[in-house]
């Protein structure tokens, strides 16, 4: 698999197991982790790709963005990979799995137009950005938005 | 502890997960394994397969199976590496199996697992109760957990003045940004 190294990435995958890993295997993993330990162990982190192997199921969203503030801050890159489809806005690139096979990939706003496949796939869309495409269906919004507040500030201001 | 409910949603850092490590899955399933097998969609291939060798989401499913006749069921992390689908297809599933009496307590990190499921939700912080509800929407959850994205957008249209009823569903929450727009 050919990784950019100036992209992070998310993986959505619908069976993450040993198959998968391998595949990430050439850089350094970090598992279940709570989050203070994951801060320490990330503030001196001597690998320039960190790959995160559903440690996100145990963090909520503000500690989720405080570790990737911290990554970019000391310029490392990182490889989320999960099942959970709203964890695929915390990257730039997407790539999705159907068990140990690519089914798409691409920059994340770009892949997530695929809403038919993903529905189908049983990922969805992360909230938001469903929400987003109905409501400029219905001709209420004309873009797309990723997080709730943009959304939020835009419907009803 | 005494806990209300018949499937009851839990936030707390104080249970493990399950571990079957060394194990096949025949050994975890004890009883009418086909069966249980099928309930959580698992294929029957699975059943020589070791706990070790499998991904996060059949591990889940597989303790589910194996604990689908006890009178209470409690799953720690279940949604974990469940899909959107998953949740749907589960959520029925347990509202089925506590029909038949039984009690289902969801010990999970993912608050869209408890969405139009869970009847009843504790806090529980070093084996004390330290809150409970049984509405989902209650501000007093965010201090504790994410909750579900319909919740955090019907909340955040809230703190715009805009009074949003408690949908759970999209469909529903789509038909009344609608009217409101229109």
């Amino acid at each position: 698999m050919n990784i950019n190294e100036s992209k992070n990435y998310c993986i959505l995958s619908n069976s993450i197991n040993k198959v998968l890993l391998d595949k990430f295997a050439y850089y350094p993993t970090i598992g279940k982790m709570n989050y203070s330990d994951l801060l320490s162990k990330l503030e001196f982190f001597s690998s320039k790709r960190v790959v995160f192997n559903e440690t996100f199921y145990y963090l909520k969203n503000s500690e989720k963005k405080e570790i990737l503030d911290l990554l970019n801050k000391q310029n490392i890159k990182y490889i989320i990979i999960t099942s959970n489809v709203e964890e695929v806005l915390l990257a730039n690139y997407l790539i999705v799995f159907d068990k140990e096979n690519i089914v798409v990939e691409g920059e994340t706003k770009e892949v997530l137009k695929e809403e038919k496949l993903l529905k189908r796939l049983g990922f969805g869309l992360p909230f938001v950005v469903d929400l987003s495409l109905s409501l400029e269906f219905y001709d209420i919004l004309d873009k797309i938005y990723y997080d709730t507040s943009s959304l939020v500030g835009e419907l009803w201001n | 502890m005494e806990l209300d409910g018949k499937i009851i949603g839990i936030i707390s850092n104080d249970y493990e997960e399950k571990d079957y490590s060394g194990k096949i899955v025949e050994e975890i399933i004890t009883y009418k394994i086909s069966e249980a097998l099928k309930m959580v969609k698992l294929d029957e291939a699975i059943k020589n397969e070791l706990f070790d060798n499998l991904s996060s989401r059949d591990k889940n499913k597989v303790i589910l199976a194996s604990h689908l006749h006890d009178k209470e069921i409690r799953l720690v992390n279940f949604s974990k590496g469940m899909i959107k689908k998953d949740l749907e297809y589960f959520s029925t599933l347990f509202k089925r199996i506590a029909n038949y009496g039984r009690k289902i307590i969801l010990v999970d990190k993912n608050m869209e697992m408890f969405i139009n499921c869970v009847d009843h939700i504790y806090i529980i912080e070093d084996e004390k109760i330290v809150y409970e509800t049984k509405n989902i929407f209650d501000n007093i959850l965010v201090k504790y957990i994410d909750v579900p994205k319909i919740v955090e957008f019907i909340n955040n249209s809230s703190k715009n003045g805009i009074r949003l009823d408690y949908y759970t569903e999209l469909d529903e929450l789509l038909k009344a940004i609608y009217r409101i727009k229109s």
